[in-house]
């Protein structure tokens, strides 16, 4: 299966050049292109599914804030000036093998000394609306309310959040590759350690890291010959939501709403045939939400969930076997990919002293 | 209102113009929104065209607000990424749910230390608006509980 006429271009937007973009920004711009494309397409915002954006300058979750388009599948394209081509390119994979229906791929450039430089680089709202009433470092803040949230329409305790800290941290004992190896933690433990940002606590989030993550990817057919056991891929989603926590609009779903039930479909595989997860853990609440919208855990159950399972690699529903990063470190931008590497060794069968017995099938976000 | 206000007043990267008549608004201790006539509702934050229908900015009118809404959620701030705050540590920032349907966060001025240490702000909530002239530049939106 090659690409050859699987994929098409049914719409086109452009905007003229100009010298000096008067008034206008980066992401302002590509909502005009996006809106002209979308009409030539005779198609309406609401069927666009998939959003391809530059990437490095402007996050996809930005994008999809600004523009109010909440993709299924979404990427970025870092080519410099190829960028585009590169995006219709993964435009055309994403919908040749079912990741989306209709994918807008919306490059754009402002040149107006108006517009000072963004504190990092890319455009965000922080700067403007959310720092003057004084922020928690990273994501903490969005996160603290969406935890508040969950309590507040869940029922969720602090104590129940706890619990996962608590068996991730188990998990990471023996791990060579984790900061905290052979650091144990009590319930009691993470319950007192101090607030970040209520109801966040200390030993509730991530400690930033370094480090790097590589995999090997080649087909099905070679991959028959590898002298690893194959660890092959049955379905997949790459879905993304506004990069402000507080611009969803429940703030207790996450995108895997969107992008597991994708990638179970693909699969032929539901939740129920899942033997263990490795998931996308910056704070609790994260991995919690995110363990709900995939299915794994009924929407609003986790707390009893975590009262009910042991998810420590001796368990019955293993949960992030390495300790995840909340008890391994978070390598920055590698970070959503270590969970990727330890469920490629746990189906390998190289995982030594936490090996999981059931390792033939699971899910991973990242 | 002080010269040596030391925390950070608004950095408006994404598009100050645009933004430029909501802090107009503050000024006058009002707040004003986007609406879109396309997709028929508010917007926040100032954009250039509306999110999910892609209005042009040039169908978008400014319009006065009713500045009240509902606690939506919270976090109580422990520690501050910006050193200007640590004084006033813990402090609640705030998610507002107005009443025309937009959010926005800020923080709860009228609260106690007891209060915020205890959790006790319930969501839903019910707050309006006010405005704190930090510098001669700026008005910053905070908020205050009030009666249903």
């Amino acid at each position: 299966m090659t690409l050859r006429g699987a994929a098409a271009i049914i719409g086109i937007g452009e905007l003229p050049t100009q010298r000096t973009t008067t008034g206008r920004s980066m992401i302002g711009l590509m909502g005009d292109a996006a809106r002209i494309a979308i009409h030539d397409a005779h198609l309406r915002p609401k069927d666009i599914d998939g959003l391809v954006t530059e990437g490095g300058s402007i996050y996809p979750g930005f994008a999809s804030e600004y523009l109010g388009i909440r993709p299924k599948f979404a990427s970025g394209s870092s080519m410099m000036g190829a960028s585009g081509p590169t995006g219709v390119l993964l435009a055309a994979m994403a919908v040749q093998n079912g990741l989306a229906n209709n994918v807008l791929v919306v490059i754009g450039t402002a040149r107006n000394p108006a517009i000072p430089p963004a504190a990092d680089g890319r455009p965000s709202y922080r700067g403007e609306f959310e720092d003057p009433y004084g922020m928690s470092a990273g994501a903490n803040t969005g996160y603290g309310m969406i935890y508040k949230r969950h309590m507040e329409e869940y029922g969720t305790t602090e104590e129940q959040f706890a619990k996962m800290a608590v068996n991730q941290r188990f998990n990471t004992l023996e791990n060579e590759n984790s900061v905290f190896k052979g650091q144990p933690i009590t319930h009691e433990d993470v319950m007192s350690s101090r607030y970040v940002n209520y109801p966040i606590k200390l030993l509730e989030t991530v400690m930033p890291c370094g480090g790097a993550a590589a995999v090997v990817v080649t087909t099905a057919e070679r991959a028959n010959a590898s002298l690893n056991k194959p660890v092959y891929i049955l379905g997949g989603g790459a879905a993304a939501d506004p990069l402000t926590g507080w611009h969803r609009d429940k703030l207790t779903e996450s995108p895997v709403a969107r992008s597991a039930p994708l990638a179970f479909e693909m699969s032929g595989y539901t939740p129920r045939d899942m033997q263990f997860a490795q998931f996308y853990d910056c704070y609790t609440i994260l991995e919690a939400m995110c363990l709900e919208d995939a299915g794994l855990v009924p929407k609003g159950e986790i707390g009893n969930f975590f009262d009910s399972t042991d998810t420590t690699y001796k368990g019955e529903f293993p949960i992030n076997t390495d300790g995840g990063q909340l008890s391994s470190g978070q390598p920055g931008l590698a970070g959503g990919f270590r969970h990727v590497v330890e469920a490629a060794r746990q189906i390998m069968g190289k995982a030594g002293v936490r090996q999981i017995e059931k390792n033939d099938i699971g899910l991973v976000n990242g | 209102m002080t010269a040596e206000y030391k925390k950070p007043v608004p950095r408006p990267s994404m598009n100050p113009e645009v933004s430029a008549p909501f802090w107009a608004g503050t000024k006058k201790h009002e707040i004003w929104l986007q609406y879109s006539k396309g997709a028929n509702k508010f917007m926040f934050p100032p954009r250039e065209v509306s999110p999910g229908d892609l209005t042009p900015m040039e169908e978008l009118v400014w319009t006065k607000v009713s500045g009240k809404g509902r606690i939506y959620s919270y976090t109580t701030i422990y520690q501050p990424a910006i050193a200007a705050f640590a004084e006033e540590a813990p402090y609640v920032h705030a998610l507002i749910q107005l009443d025309e349907g937009v959010r926005m966060v800020g923080n709860i001025v009228d609260m106690t230390e007891d209060e915020v240490r205890n959790n006790s702000l319930q969501i839903n909530t019910r707050v309006e608006a006010v405005f704190e002239d930090v510098t001669p530049d700026w008005t910053l939106v905070k908020w205050r509980r009030i009666e249903e």
